[in-house]
């Protein structure tokens, strides 16, 4: 695609507002955007989205930390309420469908919540059922909606012990789904001993392993 | 300095900064274990409303492996309670679960005029209950160790009232509308404080848990919560530690002159670099592992980082957070042991 610079400007203006997690500097520039009539697919992967990479690169360089990567994402959403109805159904199919929560016992979902938003960037249709979830409402939603992915995490001992007995009644049941699980005390040992599909150590690996994990399932 | 302190002595001596034979061997966060809950015939789940049983299990973790102090409560939900909360102790679930809170009591934007701290805040929720445990620890074994409690620190508190991810928005966007909800959240901690001093206790721990940098800023930290944790400790007047969970590392300065008699970290703080921050004061407690070590390793393992430990340059061994209450009594004994055994020899302080 030919960027001339008043589009690339444009683009530059969709990256810092996503940057600065400035709301209204990216839906200010996504007007502009779509008024230069810059496809809204481009306005999305060559603006925001770089945006949000370095977000999470400066949240891994610790410059950033959890409020700015909520609030980036916040700018995220925001230019692309205004873009996604420019574009053409067939440019954003859906990568996937995930079934996401943190187990029961268990309040700490910050770490949940990035991944979630990592998900949702990326183009997967994410169904949060929260925090201190029970067991069997991981079971039930996974069966209802016959995600393709459901994704477990718990930050303490405790309550970790309790996604074995999930990935069992849901293996059981719908062995197809793909099974990952995350989280600090949890480890790739224990996803495979618990027969989960996979493990990621923070939000970054766990979108690459989804990814992987969707097109295995899609190549069958 | 006789050579038969108790541990109550050591551990208040060495709060107020009196000379002790070595490092004491406790902390101010929950300690309770199984197999202290099990001894007495108890479940995790009913001990948190329950003065008695609260107080016979926090008196365990002195008689089975010769810990140096009892603490109590063993949650988190405490103060949200008194503020309107609910709480979920997960009476029906087999296993061990901590207590959470099932229900928030702000919802939407928080509204600082509408936040009212109520005047018999000490008789609201299970403040009595605590208050109580600590009457009746004191009567128990309060004449050997050091009877402690904990109170969150305001930000954290505020978690556990509102949506933690639309606090941490209005950190930014709204940082005086924050600040203002805070301060009236110090005065919960500070009333409470005072109330649990006048039941007894030796020293409490004031825990920022929310406000570790794996989550918020050093910038932030500045901003929205060390002018409440100031105001808190200049108004507590009996020791009292600031524990925060996590990386610590660049906020530990800031830590330091927050005005508590000692701070407490845990493993991700490098200890040996803190004090090249902060130098020799305050006293610096920390910062053992308390699930991989104590729970899954042997107890040489803790042998050996306890030793590490001191050898860094703390000032009392502490575990990071929690007891996780699981740890073997074996792997408690061997802790606290290591501590008695080595303590004096292994001491940064008293090797100058
Ligand atoms: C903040 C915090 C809290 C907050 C939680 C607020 C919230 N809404 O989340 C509050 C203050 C409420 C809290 C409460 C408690 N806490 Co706490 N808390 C922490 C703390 C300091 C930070 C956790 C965090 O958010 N990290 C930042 C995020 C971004 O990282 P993360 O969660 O690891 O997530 C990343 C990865 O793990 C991964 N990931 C996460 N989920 C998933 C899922 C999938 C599928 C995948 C693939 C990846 C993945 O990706 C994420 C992003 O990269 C930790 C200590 C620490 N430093 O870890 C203790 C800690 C988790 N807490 C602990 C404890 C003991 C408690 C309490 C029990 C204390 C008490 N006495 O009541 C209560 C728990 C109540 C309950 N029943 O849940 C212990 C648990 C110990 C253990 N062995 O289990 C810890 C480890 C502290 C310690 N050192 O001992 N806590």
């Amino acid at each position: 695609m030919v960027t001339n610079s008043a589009e690339q400007e444009v683009l530059n203006e969709l990256r810092d507002g996503v940057i600065n997690y400035d709301e209204d500097s990216v839906r200010e520039a996504a007007k502009k955007a779509l008024d230069l009539n810059i496809a809204a697919k481009q306005a999305i992967f060559d603006g925001l989205i770089p945006g949000m990479v370095e977000v999470g690169r400066l949240y891994e360089e610790q410059e950033y930390f959890v409020p700015e990567i909520l609030m980036g994402a916040d700018a995220l959403y925001a230019g692309l309420d205004i873009l996604k109805p420019h574009i053409e159904d067939e440019d954003m199919s859906i990568k996937g469908t995930v079934i996401m929560g943190v187990v029961q016992g268990d309040v700490h979902d910050i770490g949940k919540n990035i991944v979630k938003m990592m998900f949702s960037v990326a183009g997967f249709e994410v169904h949060d059922l929260g925090r201190d979830v029970p067991l069997e409402k991981f079971v039930e939603e996974q069966l209802r909606t016959d995600s393709e992915m459901l994704c477990l995490s718990a930050m303490m001992t405790t309550t970790m012990v309790g996604m074995q007995e999930i990935i069992k009644k849901v293996k059981d049941k719908n062995p197809q789904c793909k099974i990952m699980i995350g989280g600090a005390p949890v480890s790739e040992d224990l996803a495979e001993k618990w027969g989960a599909d996979g493990f990621a150590k923070d939000a970054d690996n766990a979108l690459k392993e989804a990814i992987k994990m969707i097109e295995s399932l899609r190549h069958l | 300095m006789g050579h038969n302190l108790s541990p109550r002595e050591r551990v208040l001596n060495q709060l107020m900064g009196k000379p002790v034979d070595r490092p004491p061997c406790y902390n101010g966060m929950g300690n309770v274990t199984t197999a202290g809950i099990d001894q007495l015939g108890y479940r995790f789940a009913e001990l948190h409303e329950d003065a008695a049983k609260m107080a016979a299990a926090a008196a365990t973790s002195y008689k089975l492996f010769g810990y140096e102090c009892a603490v109590v409560p063993f949650d988190f939900c405490v103060e949200a309670e008194a503020l309107g909360c609910t709480m979920n102790t997960y009476e029906d679930v087999n296993h061990l679960l901590y207590p959470t809170i099932k229900e928030k009591a702000i919802h939407g934007q928080p509204d600082p005029a509408a936040i009212a701290i109520p005047e018999d805040l000490v008789k609201r929720g299970r403040v009595p209950v605590v208050a109580e445990a600590i009457r009746l620890l004191k009567a128990d074994i309060g004449a050997e160790v050091a009877i402690g409690s904990y109170l969150l620190g305001p930000i954290t508190l505020l978690g556990q009232m509102m949506d933690l991810d639309k606090l941490f928005r209005l950190c930014f966007k709204e940082p005086d509308l924050v600040n203002s909800i805070l301060d009236k959240l110090t005065q919960v901690t500070v009333t409470l404080a005072r109330h649990y001093r006048e039941a007894g206790v030796d020293y409490v721990c004031i825990r920022e848990m929310g406000a570790t940098t794996d989550v918020l800023s050093p910038k932030i930290f500045r901003k929205v919560i060390m002018p409440h944790l100031h105001k808190i400790f200049a108004a507590i007047d009996y020791p009292a530690i600031l524990h925060i969970c996590g990386g610590t590392n660049t906020v530990v300065d800031q830590m330091a002159g927050a005005g508590a008699s000692a701070i407490a970290v845990e493993k991700k703080n490098d200890v040996v670099k803190t004090r090249e921050t902060i130098g020799s004061e305050p006293l610096v407690f920390g910062n053992l592992d308390t699930y991989d070590l104590l729970v899954n390793k042997k107890p040489e393992d803790v042998q050996q980082a306890v030793l590490e430990s001191l050898d860094s340059g703390v000032d009392a061994v502490w575990s990071g957070c929690d007891i996780w209450p699981t740890a073997s009594i074996e792997n408690l004994k061997a802790m606290v042991d290591t501590v008695r055994q080595y303590g004096a020899e292994k001491w940064r302080r008293q090797r100058g």
